[in-house]
């Protein structure tokens, strides 16, 4: 019977195996950080938005290379450019040059009578035949300008304002045929590369990011007092992976070799180590596996989070060698069995609480809990499957082990007494103080594990170039394409009036680029009414007659500038169609104060089909609801284990349920005190420990007396402590937060759980 | 700021170019911290037969600004500072003001006509290709070619010619307009009165 189990484990590990070496020739792991952040749950457009205008950055990446002077700005970022693409296959300089602005030119130049600006169109509709006529006339007078037409076909010298008004949208200027910009003391030239390889398949070895801190080196060597600020998504990519490769190799690493010596210690024998060693390794193996079905690509921070796995999946096998340490080997099947019912309860109470994880709507917590219990499964299978057929000699008691069992019976146990009364007083006055002085925090920072540096780059580089935020926008729906553009014009009314407040730099909207159709047609009528009046004028004044040139009879289409270059600056802000609707997106520029938002917002109201998404504060609105979802669920939680142990230990069933609730308490309180905020990723690791700390009791309540129970739960509570104590070193706020909540529960809780354990000689039946 | 670029050119002549021939060209032109006098400009312009001919007064103030002043055939006045670009028809009927801090471009020019102005000669030879010759005793003569390819969409050569002065200036834009200024009764007193300095300090 048992052997049919076996050998259907076994078929099972093989498929595993085969799959493992797949998946790792094909290296489906997942760096983007973004792909950690949860959907929108209200609007799935407002996903769709975000990553559209992450997708179209996620290759970019963007150099300013400055200096004192013109000449040797000129000269690092020769330096700079030589020094970055030097390797074809990995960076590839992207085009800014001046052609692409002729190739616009020539798709607008049919339609330039309907491009308007707002103050144009102001301007035409008030102004009188003489001051149009005047005007006409001081410009054709004037010495030479830059025109980009013939005189009649801009007889007011309206166009070069429209693309002024264009080229606003950012700071950079072309000059000796670069993009050039000033500011902060220094002249800049802006270099932009397209990296060769998806920011999802980048690896841990930062090749990029050494690529420019070569560049960055050998342009400070070169140009004297010169500066290099680079940003982009394939360098936060790469920070991201070396580190969570780091992490997983410091977490992974160092808490499996921990285990190992522990197991060393207690039973002195080779075979516990290798059979709890291929457990852990099959639990890794099959939770990577059904994580990789199921989310098809796994993300490497599920892999730093499910290091810490370790930590939990070997209980298993602790209980078993602790169990059968000293026991003649025709007893493994007994042995076996008499752990089975605690250990089937210790494994539900753990993977309900990983797969409470999963209740929230983070793809990466999802990954981290599916990982996380199926990693216990896989374990738990195996020792229960394997060990009693693959544990076949002896295993005598060794003195460490021995020395530790007898240690339960001088453990201090709760008593009616004096000392443990004022202990308790002063023990809930230390909790009720500390969780009064708890605050909580929901900032989406936490998420953020990027090296100071690489922020402070791209806010440098923002502030500089006047980009626009890719965190706060606006979305605008419509039936149609020419319903969204017109509701952005209606948006864009309001905006204005912000930017003339100087709340605001400006925006980017589509149309901008394409006004509706509408729009142009208005426009159109507009400017050929001025431009008659002022070529009428200009035709009496010098006695010539000038002509009007004529344009194009119909509209600028989206299906034209979509097919066009020229559509580059907007592409990535027109949606198209999601669902049954259209969308675009208008961008902010010179968003540095947050406490403008609000007005932001306020400009939506009342706007059709226009939205306010501000991302960053819609992940902290999220954070703070999953929250406090999960601390209710907590609170259903304990009452839900309290109800299962009750009908297993019947009125002892507190025994194994006060420690944890304690501890949970007591870490809650810690953190009042040291002004830890609690935020979900604590309330997460709280959740955990509901899971793993109701464990020791069981097993205490189970084998009440026997040292050898405790023996395994002093080992699984190291071992736990040992794995997470390690995460609680993670650069990662959130994961860091979970480790140390996980660490001082932990604690607490291993410190409590004997002392609520049976009096000698009581059994809870 | 289109206009602009213009007058840069313009007072390009007044100082220097490049290399040997540069610097004796230099060594002939004054020195001048302020400079007025007239000018006569035929500008010839596609969609009209005949050239189009003002004439006006012009003041330049280093480390100030330009005035650029129209009598006829109609007035009209144009400055130019640091800050910002106006033009103001006498009749009052049209106007317009560009603002540096808005349009960064212009601020950029700006800079480059107060480094000609200093005689700064590597930032014009940076962006044009510079070549000329001698004439006579006191003169010279240049040809600009731009080497920036934004400039080379406004402008196809700027020919100069002057001896102590820069007297005329020849412009060919890209899209065939041309214009020819020819200076007179050019002088470095007196200085800027109330109204002048006033416009200059905008």
């Amino acid at each position: 019977m048992r052997s049919k189990w076996a050998i259907l484990w076994l078929l099972v590990v093989l498929a595993v195996g085969v799959h493992q070496v797949r998946f790792w020739l094909s290296a489906r792991l997942d760096t983007d950080v973004l792909a950690l952040l949860p959907e929108d749950e209200q609007a799935p457009e407002v996903g769709a938005a975000t990553r559209k205008l992450a997708d179209g950055a996620s290759r970019e990446l963007v150099l300013l290379v400055g200096a004192p002077d013109w000449e040797a700005a000129q000269r690092a970022a020769d330096v700079a450019r030589e020094a970055l693409s030097r390797d074809a296959s990995l960076l590839k300089p992207s085009a800014l040059d001046a052609s692409s602005f002729d190739t616009a030119l020539e798709l607008y130049r049919p339609y330039r009578d309907r491009l308007l600006t707002p103050a144009q169109r102001e301007w035409l509709t008030r102004a009188t035949a003489d001051e149009l006529g005047g005007t006409a006339l001081m410009k054709l007078y004037q010495p030479a300008g830059p025109r980009l037409t013939n005189w009649e076909a801009d007889p007011l010298g309206l166009w070069p304002d429209w693309w002024a008004a264009r080229a606003a949208e950012s700071t950079a200027r072309p000059r000796d045929g670069r993009l050039w910009l000033s500011g902060e003391g220094r002249e800049w030239v802006l270099l932009a590369f397209h990296s060769q390889v998806s920011a999802f398949a980048l690896g841990a070895d930062g090749h990029i990011t050494r690529a420019v801190e070569r560049a960055r080196e050998a342009v400070t060597a070169a140009v004297p007092g010169s500066r290099v600020v680079a940003a982009g998504v394939p360098l936060y990519a790469e920070s991201a992976a070396s580190q969570a490769s780091d992490e997983m190799s410091t977490i992974g690493t160092g808490s499996m070799l921990a285990v190992l010596l522990l197991v060393w210690l207690t039973f002195r024998s080779m075979r516990p180590i290798v059979m709890v060693g291929a457990s852990l390794v099959i639990g890794c193996a099959v939770a990577l596996s059904v994580t990789a079905l199921v989310f098809d690509r796994v993300h490497l921070l599920t892999l730093v989070f499910g290091s810490s796995l370790v930590g939990v999946a070997e209980d298993y096998g602790f209980h078993y060698f602790a169990s059968r340490q000293g026991k003649p080997p025709e007893e493994r099947g007994s042995v076996m069995r008499g752990l089975l019912p605690g250990m089937v309860m210790a494994l539900l109470t753990s993977v309900v609480a990983y797969l409470a994880l999963g209740v929230a709507p983070f793809p990466g917590l999802r990954q981290m809990a599916l990982f996380s219990a199926a990693g216990l499964v896989g374990a738990f299978l195996t020792v229960v499957c394997w060990f009693p057929h693959l544990d076949t000699g002896a295993l005598p008691v060794t003195a460490f082990a021995q020395r530790f069992a007898t240690s339960l019976a001088r453990w201090p146990r709760f008593a009616s007494t004096r000392t443990w009364w004022v202990g308790t007083a002063v023990l809930t006055l230390f909790t009720l103080g500390g969780l009064w002085r708890l605050k909580t925090r929901d900032d989406v920072r936490q998420l953020q594990g990027a090296p100071a540096h690489l922020i402070a780059d791209q806010r440098e580089l923002g502030r500089l170039l006047g980009l626009p935020s890719p965190a706060q926008f606006f979305l605008v729906g419509g039936q149609d394409d020419e319903q969204v553009l017109e509701r952005e014009t209606k948006l864009k009314a309001r905006l204005d009036a912000l930017v003339t407040d100087r709340k605001l730099a400006g925006y980017r909207a589509v149309s901008d680029w394409l006004p509706s159709a509408e729009q142009q047609r208005a426009d159109a009528r507009l400017s050929e009414r001025a431009e008659a009046q002022a070529v009428a004028a200009v035709a009496v004044a010098t006695g010539e007659a000038p002509t009007r040139a004529s344009f194009a009879e119909g509209v600028l289409t989206p299906e034209q500038l979509l097919a066009s270059p020229a559509a580059a600056a907007i592409r990535q802000q027109w949606l198209g169609m999601l669902g049954d609707q259209h969308f675009s997106i208008v961008m902010l520029r010179g968003l540095n104060d947050p406490s403008l938002l609000p007005h932001l917002a306020d400009a939506a109201q009342g706007l059709e089909g226009v939205r306010w998404v501000d991302k960053t504060q819609e992940i902290s609105g999220l954070l703070e609801r999953y929250r406090k979802l999960m601390g209710g669920l907590i609170v259903l939680g304990y009452v839900a284990v309290l109800l299962l142990l009750v009908t297993r230990f019947k009125r002892q069933a507190w025994r194994a349920w006060l420690p944890t609730v304690v501890g949970t308490l007591f870490t809650l309180a810690v953190f009042g005190w040291v002004g830890e905020p609690l935020q979900l990723f604590s309330v997460l690791g709280l959740m955990l420990l509901l899971g793993m700390g109701v464990d020791y009791g069981i097993f205490m309540l189970e084998h009440p007396g026997d040292g050898s129970a405790w023996l395994a739960v002093a080992l699984a509570g190291v071992s736990t402590l040992l794995s997470f104590g390690l995460l609680g070193l993670s650069a990662t706020p959130a994961l860091r937060s979970f480790g140390l909540t996980m660490l001082l529960g932990e604690v607490a809780i291993w410190l409590l759980t004997p002392c609520c354990r049976l009096p000698p000689g009581k059994d809870v039946s | 700021m289109k206009r602009v670029l213009l007058l840069v050119m313009l007072l390009a002549g007044m100082t220097a170019s490049a290399q040997d021939m540069v610097t004796q060209v230099r060594a002939r032109l004054a020195d001048v911290p302020l400079l007025r006098g007239g000018f006569e400009q035929k500008k010839t312009v596609s969609g009209f037969k005949k050239p189009l001919v003002s004439r006006g007064v012009f003041l330049l103030a280093r480390e100030k600004g330009v005035l650029w002043d129209t009598q006829t055939p109609f007035a009209s006045t144009l400055t130019l500072t640091r800050k910002s670009l106006s033009a103001q028809q006498g009749s009052g009927a049209a106007a317009y003001h560009l603002d540096a801090s808005k349009e960064p471009g212009l601020a950029a020019v700006n800079e480059v006509m107060f480094a000609l102005l200093s005689g700064d000669v590597a930032a014009l030879s940076k962006r044009f290709r510079v070549e000329g010759a001698l004439t006579g005793t006191e003169g010279w003569k240049l040809t600009l070619t731009p080497t920036d390819a934004g400039l080379a969409r406004v402008f196809r050569v700027i020919q100069l010619e002057g001896d102590k002065y820069v007297r005329q200036v020849r412009l060919e834009e890209a899209r065939g307009d041309m214009s020819v200024i020819q200076f007179d009764q050019l002088a470095q007193t007196p200085p800027p009165n109330e109204a002048e300095a006033q416009r200059l300090a905008k």
